[in-house]
């Protein structure tokens, strides 16, 4: 009698179960309503600034999408974890987000070296991942990567043009870099070098670094002052970028200044006061307020969602140029939402313009989606563009 | 070549700041053996507490007395609430509430202002520089070496030539005898602690012009500030002062002619030294007492 209960019991569990996984959604984090994204970012400590903008222009986007309908009727959600800028807590949170909450995909998460950090186990655990925040180069002669999609630019790349364009038209002989201490700024630095021995005539005479954690910036303004260098290239955070474009300004070294895009923020007007005058920076995306009516567009769209956002656009605009291949690639997959469907979606995109993005090709053998930059020059409080687009050999 | 002297000027306008830190490290240190972890927090807080008010047109001074003022509460408070009902508790117990409560004011931080970068108005400015032959001082660094030598010679006075330093002293010393001999010792710790959060919120307000003002800016100095008490000699306020100074001078020194990568790393490498040779501290007595 008792045998025959507790077959009848396991019976019973075992089609329980069985109805469970038919009737279960086909694929992880979509439901008939909602798509679930999640990212890392750095909402604290040194590059909360970067963090609270990408992931607020993001989020805001979203939102807009959601008030319309969302894609194909399903909400768009997105999960933010705060990785505080350190690459272990990057990956506790990106472990998170696809085994606990199991999202649909990861979009962005900031941080070369965190991204670096959290690369193998994204890649190994099948995870869609929509471009992670990382200088393009870490993903060249990778194998596995099917499901990762980029539209962020190669610092190294940016590295040889900043160096080849201020050799070129600022009549640069001698380069100092300043750069942050770790797989970023190191990126940077490489494209310089590779610059430096692209170009005749110019020397890079001194590779100054300084810490995330580093409060000030002395003796690297003493140490570029005594370089001499005719021209100095930045590879930091907003904060240290400011900090050293001032510091430099007090022991009176006044250099040509030229800058990765990361430091494209205006807030960099504020923070650097007027040493961020006279700077050459890069760009991927048209900046807002340079003329381009969508890109401007795109900016009263999220900061009538997040007012705060104004307060940080070049960084919001950018957040929303990470994501919308991916919901180009959702809008074509249809409404049945599986990875594999979007994956193809997203291959076909080709030579595709965004509202912010413009130029994105996937392929199947490609998924370094975007492969340009421009010039831009701060003047008086604003950017204004110097050049056309200039485009790199894409390498994967 | 730049000047060594032109290092040295940047290294006492870092380490007047960690000298400031470090004071009121020491200064709770001596009195209650409780190495306060919220130091870095509540000089946030105060800092935070003057943006807002300087924001709303209040006078820059008024803003920073009441910024100091709030932190110096809540200092007192944070002894009234939790430290002085817990005075069962081991010392251990005390460092961690102190934890405790950085965690608290730093998320209370985050929430009230968020997390971006905010410029700090001063009314002294960071670009207008004084040429001394080859050396370059900035108004700002003379103003932070200037008011951190001010505040540390108020402090020295109040602690060794006023009745409320005698009883803060004596407190220190032994907390039952002062008692009997009619000190108010709760009140003199409250003062303590007080006293203490104010300097750090000092070396806040002093530290946001420089290194932009976020809820985040203090935990470096936090820690320099520590490695600097416990070079001086967690028990010597002077100690604090030439731990201070050495540290921020050498690490510009040590950044300027051998390695800017191991900069951080000096700090700790120096307290290593420092305590292999002389366990008390520069200036510290009490490995020595003790013994």
């Amino acid at each position: 009698m008792m045998m025959l209960r507790t077959l009848a019991l396991v019976g019973l569990a075992v089609s329980v179960l069985a109805t469970a996984a038919v009737s279960q959604p086909a694929e992880r984090g979509v439901t008939a309503t909602e798509i679930l994204l999640g990212t890392t970012m750095p909402m604290s400590g040194p590059a909360a600034f970067w963090g609270t903008g990408v992931s607020g222009g993001i989020e805001a986007w979203l939102r807009s999408i959601n008030e319309q309908g969302g894609i194909h009727g399903r909400r768009l959600r997105l999960v933010v974890k705060d990785d505080a800028y350190l690459p272990p807590r990057a990956v506790a949170n990106t472990r998170e987000l696809v085994e606990r909450d199991g999202v649909f995909a990861l979009v962005s998460s900031l941080g070369t070296a965190n991204v670096f950090a959290m690369r193998d186990y994204v890649l190994e655990s099948q995870t869609l991942w929509i471009t992670p925040l990382a200088g393009a180069d870490i993903w060249a002669g990778l194998r596995h990567k099917k499901y990762l999609f980029v539209t962020y630019p190669s610092y190294i790349e940016e590295g040889i043009l900043l160096t080849s364009y201020a050799a070129e038209h600022l009549k640069t002989k001698t380069i100092a870099v300043f750069y942050q201490n770790d797989l970023y700024g190191q990126q940077g630095v490489l494209g310089v070098k590779r610059g430096v021995a692209r170009v005749k005539g110019v020397k890079l005479v001194a590779q100054v670094s300084y810490e995330v954690t580093d409060v000030e910036v002395t003796a690297q303004a003493l140490k570029l002052k005594e370089s001499g260098a005719d021209t100095l290239v930045l590879y930091a955070t907003p904060r240290h970028g400011a900090m050293i474009v001032r510091e430099i300004a007090k022991v009176g070294y006044r250099p040509t200044l030229v800058s990765t895009f990361t430091l494209l923020d205006p807030v960099m007007f504020t923070l650097g006061g007027d040493a961020w005058n006279d700077v050459y920076l890069t760009s991927y995306i048209a900046p807002p307020g340079t003329g381009d009516a969508r890109v401007d567009n795109v900016l009263a769209v999220i900061t009538r969602i997040n007012p705060a956002l104004a307060r940080n656009p070049f960084n919001a605009v950018a957040g929303v140029s990470f994501v919308e291949a991916f919901l180009e690639g959702l809008r074509r997959a249809g409404p049945t939402v599986t990875k594999d469907r979007v994956v193809a979606a997203m291959e076909t995109i080709r030579n595709w313009d965004g509202e912010v993005i413009r130029g994105v090709t996937f392929g199947p053998d490609r998924r370094q989606g975007t492969n340009r930059f421009a010039i831009y020059k701060a003047e008086g409080g604003r950017y204004r563009r110097l050049t056309d687009w200039y485009a790199y050999p894409t390498r994967f | 070549m730049t000047p060594w002297a032109q290092y040295v000027v940047g290294g006492l306008a870092a380490g007047s700041l960690y000298a400031l830190v470090a004071l009121g490290i020491v200064l709770l240190y001596r009195s209650s053996r409780v190495l306060n972890f919220a130091h870095g927090e509540m000089a946030t807080l105060a800092t935070f507490v003057a943006f807002t008010l300087i924001g709303r047109a209040v006078p820059f001074g008024v803003a920073v007395a009441v910024g100091l003022a709030v932190s110096a509460l809540v200092g007192a408070a944070f002894y009234f609430v939790v430290i002085r009902p817990a005075k069962e508790g081991t010392l251990l117990g005390k460092i961690v509430m102190t934890l405790g409560l950085a965690l608290l004011l730093g998320g209370a931080v985050q929430v009230v202002w968020g997390t971006e970068t905010q410029i700090f108005p001063f009314p002294l400015s960071d670009t207008r520089v004084y040429r001394l032959g080859a050396v370059v001082v900035s108004e700002i660094h003379l103003g932070t070496i200037g008011a951190g030598l001010a505040l540390m010679t108020a402090l020295f006075v109040l602690v060794h030539h006023t009745g409320v330093g005698l009883a803060m002293r004596a407190v220190a010393q032994n907390p039952a005898a002062a008692q009997a001999l009619g000190i108010p010792a709760r009140r003199i710790y409250a003062l303590t602690w007080g006293l203490a959060s104010a300097l750090g919120g000092a070396a806040g307000v002093l530290l946001a012009p420089v290194v932009y003002l976020d809820p985040f800016m203090m935990l470096d100095p936090f820690l320099k500030g520590f490695a600097a008490a416990v070079m001086g000699g967690m028990d010597s306020l002077p100690g604090a002062v030439v731990g201070g100074l050495l540290l921020g001078v050498g690490e510009v020194l040590f950044a300027g002619y051998v390695s800017f990568k191991f900069k951080t790393t000096l700090a700790f490498a120096l307290i290593v030294l420092v305590l292999l040779v002389r366990p008390e501290g520069l200036l510290g007595h009490e490995y020595r007492r003790r013994v």
